[in-house]
């Protein structure tokens, strides 16, 4: 078993579109957060590779471009899975990203599960967090990042 | 935000999300599971609001089945469409009726349930303005604060 985040929200537009905004979008909607840092430099900008495969990159200010994770799933526009590690997390662990858009009448109900950050080692990605507290404080910014999402891009 | 918000207990929290969304409508806006799937923390949304479900996590926050079906508070929804299909729906998911879907003198129709855990839940929808007068007369008390 590994632990589990799972936030959700609903979205005006159908599922094709709120598909293609998180993934041809994340630049725009994305909000970095110092307790997640991906890498020790200033937060760049995301981007999905839109295939099966494809990686999920952040391009830094001075050009270099860090990969966060792969895709897993690519099954547009119903759900995507991608990998999720962060440049302090130790070489082998991988967390994971499932995202699911399910039509409700003419919305999209959006939610975004992220598995295994319990796995995250005593040291920097942790801040001297218990697990409870850290995954609350991912589910907290996941909601953010959706409400972003919400009001910039779907 | 400032506001009121419920947090109620299960023996099984992972169920009342199910049963919560299939009785009632409400949708789950946020799930902690630790390593062993333990519900940490959620949040199920309805309308405006949401209640966090979560386990009995001390001697002093039970589930009323561990209580002898025991309320202390109940959670009131308050609707604004077809409380007879919301009732429907409750009653086909499980739902122990307390009270049938009835007229109050306040100008609400309402019913009262537990769900399997035997939380009481009140459901209403105003379906009639009422004046402050009517509902004085109606009711026989004084009443201050009418909106």
């Amino acid at each position: 078993m590994t632990s589990k985040v799972f936030v959700a929200l609903r979205v005006k537009a159908p599922p094709e579109r709120a598909f293609a905004a998180f993934v041809g979008e994340i630049g725009a909607w994305w909000r970095p957060n110092g307790l997640f840092q991906t890498t020790p430099r200033a937060p760049g900008v995301l981007a999905f590779e839109p295939r099966a495969g494809g990686r999920l990159t952040e391009t830094l200010a001075n050009g270099k471009v860090f990969e966060i994770g792969r895709i897993r799933a690519w099954e547009p526009p119903s759900r995507l899975v991608f990998s999720w590690r962060q440049a302090n997390f130790p070489p082998e662990l991988h967390t994971e990203v499932e995202v699911r858009f399910e039509a409700v009448g003419e919305e999209t109900r959006v939610s975004v599960e992220h598995r295994g950050f319990d796995q995250v080692p005593e040291g920097a990605a942790r801040h001297g967090f218990p697990d409870q507290a850290l995954l609350m404080r991912l589910a907290e910014w996941w909601q953010r990042l959706l409400t972003s999402y919400r009001d910039t891009s779907a | 935000m400032s506001g009121l918000r419920s947090a109620v207990f299960y023996q099984d929290p992972k169920a009342a999300l199910a049963w919560l969304e299939k009785a009632f409508g409400f949708e789950l806006a946020m799930l902690l599971e630790d390593a062993e799937g333990n519900v940490a923390h959620s949040q199920m949304e309805f309308g405006d609001s949401y209640v966090m479900v979560g386990q009995e996590w001390s001697a002093d926050h039970k589930s009323p089945k561990s209580v002898g079906g025991k309320n202390t508070q109940t959670v009131h929804i308050q609707i604004d469409t077809d409380l007879d299909e919301h009732f429907a729906r409750a009653k086909a998911a499980g739902a122990i009726i307390d009270a049938e879907p009835q007229m109050q003198f306040y100008g609400d129709k309402t019913y009262r349930c537990r769900d399997p855990e035997g939380h009481i839940w009140t459901v209403s929808q105003t379906v009639q303005a009422v004046s402050r007068e009517d509902a004085e007369a109606a009711s026989g008390l004084k009443i201050t604060g009418w909106r």
